[in-house]
């Protein structure tokens, strides 16, 4: 029983286009035109409890917009969301207490005071009994390293823990489902891996559902065993990630060193020739016909060192956000 | 060539703040409308004295509408030229953006002043100037009898834009008290009343302390030829001092500023 | 019930820390509002000559009054729910399973709590400056004028609050609060007390919310007849109504609430 399910989702904006210089102000002010985006285009997935989503997507492809449509907080041009058994624009409070979301660019807590005022307010908002809270506000900071910084007004934090302190907040009614949208943007290394880490074991502990979106790919692959990748406003690839360089970049890169000087018109015809220089060569050859190509080239030539590798996963979702229409 | 670069500044600066306005077209209706209530209730309010048989010190009800008039052109510059500048002085400096203005090649108090523009407060204004015509009219003032409050009227200007600045400033010290201006503003609403029409004890503050009476009463005096208290000689010298002193002020701010931590 | 009522008592408790950080701002928010002070000033100079029927004394009496309810139900919550909905962060409240409307009123609530001392304070040292306006209303007609505030401040509130919706639609809902408020000033009794507004005037202003808001508990603290009952019955069904129209509103705007950018 999936805990979150869309149905050919989607929302489309009505944006008014202007055009510049003040000629453009005064048209722009007697009649308005309007130009109509669609920021999510009939997506449609189904995740189960207790599963760790990666949602990718190059900058504009409705990531946030479909977390939002699934929290309820945007209203769904056409399809359908269910999460946890609710429809989220009915934003009923039994929902709401399941649900979280964590935005990395806003913030909740009150800038001038102490992270406890407004895990006090949290506390009383979703109903936790004071001992209960204190409990889990003191395992909550042992598991971020928090500790003394709780005390300290908000503005006086830097911005790993102030990240931190948000997560709390946003943790201390133990949701069932997590929306995180870029928890770990602007951190430095630390805390980005002690966020991952806790993130993780949060996961393990509480069997919590979380979907998240980064644009730092060790999120993905320290986090997430799933994928779904956006592109458009349309659902383009959802699986493993592994099973994104199969499917689209079904290559490998074959780095040689020849005990002579390489030519590129021989090498040729083994796969894409990438580079030569002098006795080093590097060649992309298709998977299928990898292990015979490889098998050809060390009976064709004399080779003194062969290494295979992956080309890097970065660059290959980088190339398929590049592609205007990815297969 | 300096100049040339300023006033071309100037004008990209203020069509750009002016764009931006235009985007919210329900506004600018919204604006005028209330422009005209607030005028409207500002008459009916001076009215209830004239129809109960009161006097404002002995100003007659033509002349306490072009005190008024004035008062609303001002409250219209304000809005117009200081608030969206002067008034967001204090938000840079608690934001830390303060600092990119420090850095371009620019008067930084030419740039706080002038970088933004309002359009809300031009209907003020207009009207504002309207009502002092009215007056005029009904007292059967010859036109060039107005180009004798002009004078007065720039420095006035000069007067409030000091005063307004040098408040500003001290927001490089106390970043707390960002609605210092505001306190200005409250107290600009005494100018709406003709200066002989309060207690001997106002009358005092409103000239020496708080110089309400030379934004208003005194231009107003000038065009009326009503010769009242100070002359309006002495207005010229104060606001050349206010506008030298809110300059150096400004400087001595600078030197000691330390700007945000991020 | 017993839940929001917990969560109220937070909301308020925390408020109010944070409130206490900003103490000289809420100073300078009572001293830009002093423009009960300037009419008082005219008032009492023009009543000298006797023909309006209440002396100096009283109109300092009824300025104070006016002074001291204004700031007891002073209401700003639209700026709030427009800067929240503008900056985005409107969006992690809708994310709580308690309606927003508590967290904007219960700041209320906190800011009045800090506001208390220094009105008291505003209150003595006028009372030192002009000890012959003393007067001690009796506890019955503080009591019910307290009753009467209340109300006030509540119905202040929602109308607020309903105005506040519109920021779902256009980015400067103020502008009709504006509109709302000019109204409120030139209608209440703010201006001048109502027994000297024309006939026409005195009665359009009964059918509106306005004379509720000052005037009648104005008149409760100065011991005069007043018809305590029709006030607070005319003043329900206004509430009723922005009520109404607070819901049908909200219900719109989350519909409308594109989250973009938020």
């Amino acid at each position: 029983m999936p805990i979150i399910e869309t149905t050919q989702l989607t929302k489309t904006f009505r944006v008014p286009q202007k055009d510049s210089g003040l000629w453009g102000t005064l048209r722009h002010f007697a009649r308005r035109r309007y130009r109509l985006v669609t920021a999510v285009r009939g997506v449609s997935f189904a995740i189960e409890p207790g599963e760790v989503v990666g949602f990718l997507g190059p900058n504009g492809a409705g990531k946030t917009t479909t977390l939002k449509m699934l929290t309820g907080l945007i209203c769904p041009s056409t399809g359908q969301a269910r999460v946890a058994g609710y429809d989220p624009f009915r934003r009923e409070p039994a929902f709401l207490r399941r649900i979280t979301m964590v935005m990395g660019q806003k913030q909740q807590l009150i800038w001038d005071l102490p992270a406890l005022d407004s895990l006090r307010i949290n506390g009383a908002v979703y109903r936790i009994p004071d001992e209960e809270c204190q409990r889990r506000i003191g395992e909550l900071s042992e598991m971020l390293a928090l500790g003394d910084h709780l005390r300290q007004p908000v503005r006086k934090l830097s911005l790993g823990e102030r990240m931190k302190a948000e997560l709390m907040a946003a943790l201390l009614h133990r949701p069932d489902v997590l929306f995180l949208d870029e928890p770990t943007l602007g951190l430095d290394v630390n805390a980005q891996a002690s966020v991952r880490e806790f993130l993780r074991e949060y996961n393990r502990r509480y069997r919590a559902t979380l979907l998240l979106t980064s644009h730092y790919m060790a999120d993905i692959t320290a986090l997430c065993p799933r994928v779904l990748i956006v592109h458009e406003g349309a659902l383009i690839y959802d699986g493993t990630l592994d099973g994104i360089v199969r499917r689209f970049a079904p290559f490998r890169e074959v780095r040689l060193e020849l005990a002579q000087p390489a030519v590129r018109e021989c090498l040729g015809a083994y796969g894409d020739v990438v580079s030569v220089e002098g006795q080093a060569a590097r060649l992309i050859v298709d998977r299928e016909r990898l292990t015979g190509t490889v098998a050809q080239l060390l009976s064709d030539f004399e080779v003194l060192d062969l290494t295979i590798n992956d080309p890097p996963i970065e660059e290959t979702i980088g190339r398929i956000f590049a592609r205007k229409d990815p297969a | 060539m300096e100049h040339r670069r300023y006033l071309l500044t100037l004008r990209r600066f203020w069509a750009a703040a002016i764009a931006a306005e235009m985007e919210y077209r329900l506004n600018f209706v919204l604006a005028t409308v209330t422009s005209l209530g607030n005028l409207a209730g500002s008459l009916f309010g001076l009215s209830l004295f004239y129809l109960n048989g009161a006097t404002l010190g002995g100003w007659r009800w033509q002349e306490a509408c072009m005190v008024l008039g004035l008062a609303v052109f001002m409250d219209g510059f304000s809005r117009t030229f200081l608030v969206p500048n002067i008034g967001r002085i204090v938000d840079q400096v608690r934001s830390g953006t303060l600092d990119f203005v420090l850095l371009k090649p620019m008067d930084a108090q030419f740039w706080l002043s002038t970088r933004n523009l309002s359009i809300w407060g031009l209907p003020d204004m207009l009207y504002g100037l309207g009502i002092v015509a009215y007056g005029g009219t009904h007292l059967g003032l010859a036109p060039w009898r107005y180009l004798r409050g002009v004078l007065p009227l720039a420095v006035a200007l000069v007067i409030l834009y000091s005063i307004w600045f040098m408040l500003a400033t001290t927001s490089l010290w106390f970043v707390k008290i960002h609605n210092v201006t505001a306190l200005l503003r409250g107290v600009l609403e005494a100018g709406r009343f003709p200066t002989p029409a309060y207690p001997r004890v106002y009358r005092v503050v409103f000239t020496f302390v708080l110089p309400v009476a030379f934004l208003t009463t005194v231009p107003a005096s000038a065009v009326l030829d009503r010769p009242w208290g100070v002359s309006w000689f002495a207005a010229v010298p104060l606001a050349l001092a206010l506008a030298l002193l809110s300059r150096l002020f400004w400087r001595f701010g600078l030197r000691c500023y330390t700007s945000a931590s991020s | 019930m017993r839940h929001l009522l917990h969560v109220l008592r937070v909301y308020t408790a925390v408020s109010y820390a944070d409130m206490m950080e900003y103490r000289a701002e809420i100073l300078l928010w009572i001293l830009s509002s002093i423009m009960p002070f300037v009419l008082m000033g005219v008032w009492m100079q023009a009543s000298l000559n006797g023909t309006l029927g209440m002396g100096p004394t009283d109109f300092a009496r009824y300025f104070l009054c006016v002074f001291m309810i204004r700031q007891l139900t002073l209401v700003w919550v639209i700026y709030d729910v427009e800067n929240h909905v503008v900056q985005g962060t409107l969006s992690p409240r809708l994310l709580h399973p308690v309606d927003p409307f508590w967290r904007f009123f219960c700041d209320h609530l906190a800011e009045r709590l800090a506001r208390m001392p220094f009105l008291a304070l505003v209150t003595g040292v006028f009372f030192a400056l002009y000890p012959a306006s003393w007067w001690w209303p009796g506890l019955r007609s503080v009591l019910l004028a307290t009753l009467c505030l209340v109300v006030a401040f509540l119905l202040r509130f929602i109308m607020q609050y309903a105005f506040a919706m519109v920021a779902f639609w256009s980015e400067r809902a103020n502008a009709i609060e504006d509109l709302w408020f000019f109204a409120y000033l030139f209608l209440s009794g703010y201006l001048a007390p109502m027994t000297l507004f024309p006939e026409g005037v005195r009665r359009l202003a009964e059918w509106t919310p306005f004379p509720y808001l000052i005037y009648m508990p104005t008149r409760i603290l100065m011991g005069q007849p007043t018809d305590v009952v029709h006030g607070l019955a005319v003043s329900a069904v206004w509430a009723g109504a922005f009520f109404i129209i607070y819901r049908v509103l909200w219900r719109a705007g989350l519909r409308r609430y594109s989250g973009m950018g938020a």
